[in-house]
């Protein structure tokens, strides 16, 4: 079982987590959705596409204008209680790393922290615990929040990215979250360069392999514009492929911007895979 | 009394190839009816195939299929498959006088009418009426016929009837 704060999965069920930015400068949407009322629209689009978890960040994780705590949470705490409000059966996530923001959006109804920058504030494991929220652990390579990989190298990509999750997952665990309220993600383009995001994607079963529930989080990525030589906006095709091998390899949960189409990529390779039936199968079968 | 059903060889009825939405909802739940009205200890008459469909049914109930002893009979079979140009074995003119006659031996039931299927013509249908011959002879001495499901939703014609009576 997966439990996101007070919503539960059973343990083949792929969730799409669908980005909404409250940001006047994300890579993908260039805000779009910075206004209150556009990012309300992108909830009830997502929503009624199907999304399970919406993901609301305050902050673009590019390096940019600083943005204190006070300002993130004028951008995303209000607006978490609206959402919890109009729908209470989405899950809701916050992508934030600071503790403090964590804490306001847990108390107006989060269900997750999905903290991009792996562990940076140690007191945010000890928000999760408290407001039995789940909680995202990510693999950066231990660099600076909105910093962007310079000549990061690895001995293994993989190894680290499974080493500094589990590491992550435990001091998570020894807090108080529960073990089934606990997801880790590779965290592709964060800390790695692409050819180290497409390594995780190549070995993503080995994250997978180790029992906890893998989110990827893949979406226009620079590493898919770098492989096809593709300018964001031109990249969900990439997207859609990598999302194939990670859904083969066993990854749960889908950071998306584009709902509808992660949604039947991630089902006909679960299919695939055995791990769901058909939709409506009946050919040759009469 | 001795208790009979028919039930057709349909492999969407198979747990293995179950989809999330169920192309066969109606026709397994009537399925399901007739093999739990049979009680437990029932014996199959059916083709390999047809086999198959009559345990996984049987199971589902709770049962399991004899083969001695006194028991109720669970018969597979169905008629063609050749009823329209998206059936599995195409349009074929004769399929509907074929079925049409197969149905009416069924209800009455007529035995010996049943007992001369043509069993040439019923292979150039794609009709699996073998178990339906071997059975007939069961179907001489009925006092209560029932039919509950007849229909041809994917191009084969399928029934689900039972009936009770004086097996000789």
């Amino acid at each position: 079982m997966l439990r996101l704060g007070r919503h539960e999965f059973g343990d083949d069920d792929t969730l799409m987590m669908a980005i909404v930015n409250r940001t006047p400068d994300s890579f993908f949407d260039k805000g779009a959705t910075w206004a209150e009322d556009a990012a309300f629209e992108r909830v009830r689009l997502v929503a009624s596409q199907g999304a399970e978890i919406v993901d609301i960040g305050g902050i673009k994780a590019a390096p940019g204008a600083e943005i204190g705590a006070a300002e993130e949470k004028s951008r995303v705490v209000d607006f978490v209680a609206r959402v919890r409000e109009e729908f209470p059966r989405l899950v809701i996530s916050v992508d934030t790393w600071r503790a403090e923001v964590g804490d306001a959006v847990c108390a107006a109804g989060a269900d997750l922290i999905n903290d991009a920058w792996g562990g940076a504030d140690p007191e945010l494991v000890d928000v999760a615990a408290a407001h039995g929220a789940a909680i995202v652990c990510t693999h950066t390579g231990g660099v600076t929040p909105r910093t962007r990989p310079y000549r990061i190298e690895y001995d293994d990509v993989v190894r680290a990215a499974i080493d500094d999750t589990l590491g992550y997952a435990q001091r998570a665990l020894d807090a108080g979250v529960a073990k089934d309220s606990i997801v880790i993600d590779p965290a592709h383009d964060f800390g790695k360069n692409t050819f180290h995001s497409l390594e995780i994607t190549r070995r993503l079963d080995e994250m997978v392999a180790t029992g906890w529930p893998v989110l990827v989080s893949l979406s226009n990525k620079d590493f898919v514009g770098e492989t096809l030589d593709r300018p964001v906006g031109d990249r969900l095709l990439g997207t859609l492929a990598a999302t194939s091998v990670c859904a083969l390899a066993g990854a749960r949960i889908y950071r998306v911007h584009q709902v509808p189409e992660t949604r039947q990529t991630v089902d006909m390779v679960w299919t695939i895979a055995g791990r769901r039936n058909p939709a409506r199968a009946i050919r040759g079968l009469q | 009394m001795t208790r009979v059903a028919l039930v057709p060889g349909c492999l969407a009825l198979l747990p293995e190839y179950a989809s999330l939405d169920d192309p066969v909802a109606e026709l397994r739940a009537a399925c399901l009816a007739a093999v739990a009205w049979l009680g437990e200890d029932v014996r199959v008459i059916a083709g390999a195939q047809g086999a198959r469909v009559a345990s996984a049914l049987l199971a589902e109930v709770g049962a399991a299929p004899v083969s001695s002893g006194e028991a109720a009979y669970l018969v597979v079979g169905n008629g063609s498959a050749c009823r329209s140009e998206k059936a599995p074995g195409h349009l074929d003119p004769r399929a509907a006088g074929f079925d049409d006659r197969l149905g009416r031996s069924l209800v009455e039931p007529d035995a010996d009418a049943l007992g001369a299927l043509d069993l040439g013509l019923a292979e150039e249908l794609w009709a699996d009426v073998a178990p339906i011959v071997e059975a007939a002879d069961l179907l001489r001495r009925v006092e209560t016929v029932a039919v509950d499901y007849d229909s041809d939703p994917y191009g084969v014609r399928y029934w689900v009837a039972r009936w009770e009576g004086n097996v000789g």
